[in-house]
């Protein structure tokens, strides 16, 4: 699908505190306004960062902006069922936003659970990955799961590069248009820690989404 | 910027000389900005003092009296802060702030996202009249703040700008304007009829307070503030902050384009000219606010005062309570305009509907290795999971002790409402009384209620969590800190105070605790048990950053790990300890319980507690150097 510079981009970022979900966010922003973007709102949520609690947040951007304000970005938040993209960093975290999905939906999936305490005392049960793939997969055919936490970790031997990695396994996916790589790289360099090494994150994950559109995105 | 980084940024831009607060989701972050900014240009100390107060009521009367000297002040609090605050701003608002400035940032929080609980504060803004502003983009959070130290100084009001946690946590591009060096000092000149509102001045000070707000409502269409998006339909919206964009989005679906809509920027005091001129021509007026009806009360009273024939609808269609969306705008107007029901959005949300009962629950728990957690453990076994027990619960990470597994508070009021109830509550119950207290609260709050405890020895066993931060508001660099550095203690604070039983004891030696616990339900009177013990995000953070250190050096550190074999799947660590750190899995057929050393912080509980002996401890590297837990 072709977007129309006008057109309001919609992604949903989902994971559990800790795995960088509002950074995530904040480097789409950043490369979106170095992209020239000309409308950028998104909502974060803060207080429980260190909490296990489960972290959503919604980025949004509108390249080019109508005359007529009534038709521009105006919340910070994105409407149910309009999501263009699914950043999802943990799987069921995916299922707890899923108001958000529709047809148009992509969903990039890491493939590596991270159980609450309620799963660990036996108290609840966790739905399987092929469970939560099949439920996606009623939404729209675009699901791509990859265990980005193995390949994280046997890569860079760390799983703090898993956000930097899904955003590259994103790319190809087209539904982050109007931003070149070059703009992630830049805002990487001026802005994270270790910035080689998301680079190089950025780009497996990247590579591994190119390999994956050349199957069935 | 976010909005909260755009206020900050307003307040420079505005001169602002003094800025007082308690921390709060989702005003926190505020001053975390204005540290920053002071830690990056040392030189603007002079002109610029930032506080973190021990409570709001504190920090409004700070920001009071420095306003008082003749400088303009900025007062961030959350909306219960205001609850704690309104008392002094009662008198504050009387009074007015004039010479100086001063505005307050309440961050209200519809939807509960970061509070324990939902309220409409905007009442207070008619109660005690405070003009409030109502920013939408993080634009308007740095222009409307800026303009509203220009309104307070000119009409001696406080001023109220007030976000949402989505406004000031939503991010969007701002234009800049030059930076103002607040006031270095000014000077209190005296002026006993202002600033004592006793009789007979506290009269004076209210005629004086309505001609105030009165010159402030007349002037409100030249501030440009509230803005008209003009359309021939004959049912108008009038809305503000954030629900002003869900409106826009949603009657953008609806493709609803000639409906006029009055975006108010201010929601108190109203130019009754001004809503007149909107409503005057209309059929129907629908008002889009979260929480209780505040703007349609309002609204409707000025209709009812010009005699106006139009019908106001609001809260007989909207929720009067949680946080809205464009979604739920969207399917509300749908009802309002008898339009067609999306069905594409319907069928989304049908489907949703259909699995989310799988969905496991994520609660926010304490973080791997939390001594608080830990201290939960010791009350569960001590009591026997509670018999005959109530634990009150209060304000600070420790709210998290409801949630299950632990389940380990049973009610929450406010900040130290607990240890308030447990008083009243011994005394007309023989169950076990237990309250909980952390360190930032006992300060906010706690001082009076523990001197009531001791006054009137009350059967209560309090637990006071001196884990030597304020955590869950992100461990700011707060009065606290500065208390530690004076090596108080709240130790000293209780034997002065003269608390008849006193214990200092360690949640990371849980069997000493859990006995000690034991001892204390068993004796009569006031008992109080300090859990000494740091934060355990913040001294693992500071272990693995001297463990870094220590490294860089190429020399090799003694750790300490901790692995499972041979669980017998008891479930005293995942359900009654309940860390996170530690996983449920299967390894050939065979469930078992394993640590995931990314998360484990190494406090040693689980290994003491495990009842089988099933978690073994080894040390690696044993001739390395010895890198302490505490700091």
């Amino acid at each position: 699908m072709k977007f129309k510079e006008t057109d309001i981009i919609n992604i949903v970022i989902a994971g559990t505190a800790g795995q960088g979900v509002i950074t995530l966010k904040r480097l789409i922003e950043f490369a979106a306004q170095k992209s020239g973007i000309e409308r950028i709102f998104g909502s974060e949520m803060h207080g429980l960062a260190q909490r296990e609690g489960a972290i959503t947040s919604h980025t949004r951007y509108q390249k080019k902006k109508f005359k007529d304000e009534r038709k521009n970005l105006q919340s910070s938040l994105i409407c149910y069922a309009d999501a263009d993209l699914f950043i999802c960093l943990e799987p069921v975290e995916a299922l707890r936003r899923g108001i958000f999905a529709s047809q148009k939906t992509t969903f990039v999936l890491n493939e590596y659970d991270i159980p609450g305490v309620m799963i660990t005392a036996d108290l609840e049960a966790y739905p399987p990955l092929d469970k939560i793939v099949e439920i996606l997969k009623e939404y729209s055919n675009n699901v791509h799961t990859i265990n980005a936490t193995k390949i994280c970790f046997n890569s860079f031997n760390s799983n703090l590069l898993v956000n930097i990695f899904m955003l590259g396994y994103a790319i190809p996916t087209g539904k982050l248009p109007f931003i070149e790589v070059e703009h992630y790289e830049e805002v990487i360099i001026e802005w994270l820690r270790n910035p080689e090494t998301n680079i190089k994150a950025l780009h497996l994950g990247i590579d591994e989404g190119k390999k994956k559109s050349e199957s069935n995105f | 910027m976010l909005g909260n980084e755009a206020l900050v940024r307003g307040c420079l831009e505005a001169g602002v000389s003094y800025v007082s607060q308690y921390p709060g989701t989702p005003t926190s972050d505020i001053g975390e900005y204005f540290h920053q900014v002071l830690r990056e240009n040392p030189s603007l100390n002079e002109y610029l003092v930032h506080q973190w107060a021990v409570n709001e009521a504190v920090a409004t009367s700070s920001c009071a009296g420095a306003a008082w000297t003749g400088v303009r002040t900025f007062n961030p609090m959350k909306h219960v802060g205001l609850n704690v605050a309104s008392d002094a701003l009662s008198v504050i608002a009387l009074n007015g702030p004039n010479p100086g400035a001063m505005v307050i940032g309440v961050g209200s929080d519809p939807g509960s996202l970061g509070s324990h609980q939902e309220q409409n504060e905007r009442f207070y803004s008619w109660m005690l009249h405070l003009p409030t502003i109502e920013p939408h983009t993080p634009q308007e959070c740095k222009d409307w703040v800026k303009l509203a130290f220009d309104i307070s100084e000119k009409y001696d009001l406080v001023i109220n700008i007030r976000t949402s946690t989505r406004s000031a946590h939503s991010r969007g591009y701002v234009e800049l304007e030059p930076l103002k060096k607040g006031k270095k000092k000014g000077e209190f000149i005296r002026n006993i009829p202002k600033f004592n509102s006793l009789p007979p001045h506290a009269i004076n000070n209210h005629v004086r307070l309505y001609e105030r707000i009165e010159r402030l409502r007349e002037a409100i269409p030249e501030l440009g503030l509230n803005k008209i998006f003009p359309g021939n339909n004959k049912i108008g919206i009038i809305t503000s902050g954030t629900p002003f964009g869900y409106t826009m989005e949603a009657l953008n679906q609806l493709q609803l384009y000639d409906v006029p809509i009055l975006k108010l920027g201010m929601i108190y005091p109203l130019n009754y000219q001004e809503i007149t001129n909107f409503i005057q021509d209309l059929e129907k007026i629908i008002i889009i606010e979260e929480l209780e009806p505040f703007l349609e009360v309002k609204i409707s009273e000025i209709a009812q005062i010009k005699r106006l024939n139009v019908e106001i609808v609001g809260s007989e269609y909207f929720p009067k309570y949680n946080e809205f969306s464009t979604g739920l705008v969207a399917t509300t107007l749908i009802k309002i305009f008898h339009k067609k029901p999306n069905e594409q959005l319907t069928k989304a949300l049908d489907y949703f509907d259909s699995y989310k009962e799988i969905i496991p629950s994520r609660f926010p728990t304490f973080c791997a290795g939390c001594p608080e957690r830990a201290t939960l453990y010791s009350i569960l076994k001590a009591t026997n999971h509670l018999e005959n027990t109530v634990v009150c619960g209060d304000i600070g990470c420790y709210v998290m002790s409801f949630f299950p597994p632990q389940q380990c508070s049973d009610l929450i009021i406010c900040m130290s409402g607990g240890l308030s109830a447990a008083i009243g509550m011994s005394t007309k119950t023989d169950q076990n009384v237990l309250a909980m207290i952390g360190d930032s609260t006992f300060f906010h709050t706690g001082l009076s209620p523990l001197a009531e405890a001791i006054g009137y020895n009350s059967n209560i066993l309090l637990i006071i969590f001196d884990n030597a931060w304020t955590a869950m508001t992100g461990h700011q660099n707060d009065v606290l800190r500065y208390l530690i550095e004076k090596d108080f203690s709240i130790e000293k604070v209780c034997n002065a105070l003269g608390v008849p039983w006193l214990r200092v004891e360690d949640s990371y030696n849980p069997q000493k605790l859990t006995k000690s616990i034991e001892e204390a339900l068993n004796a009569k009177g006031l008992k109080v048990i300090i859990i000494k013990r740091e934060c355990g995000l913040q001294a693992h953070r500071y272990r693995m950053q001297q463990i870094r250190r220590i490294e860089s050096q190429g020399k090799k550190v003694q750790e300490e790990v901790y692995h499972i074999t041979g669980c017998q799947m008891c479930h005293e660590c995942s359900r009654i300890l309940s860390c996170p750190a530690i996983r449920r899995v299967e390894i050939n057929g065979y469930e078992t319980m394993q640590i995931d050393d990314d998360r484990c912080i190494r406090c040693g509980v689980c290994y003491q507690i495990c009842p089988n002996g099933a978690i073994h401890k080894s040390t690696l590297n044993l001739l390395g150097e010895e890198v302490p837990f505490q700091h």
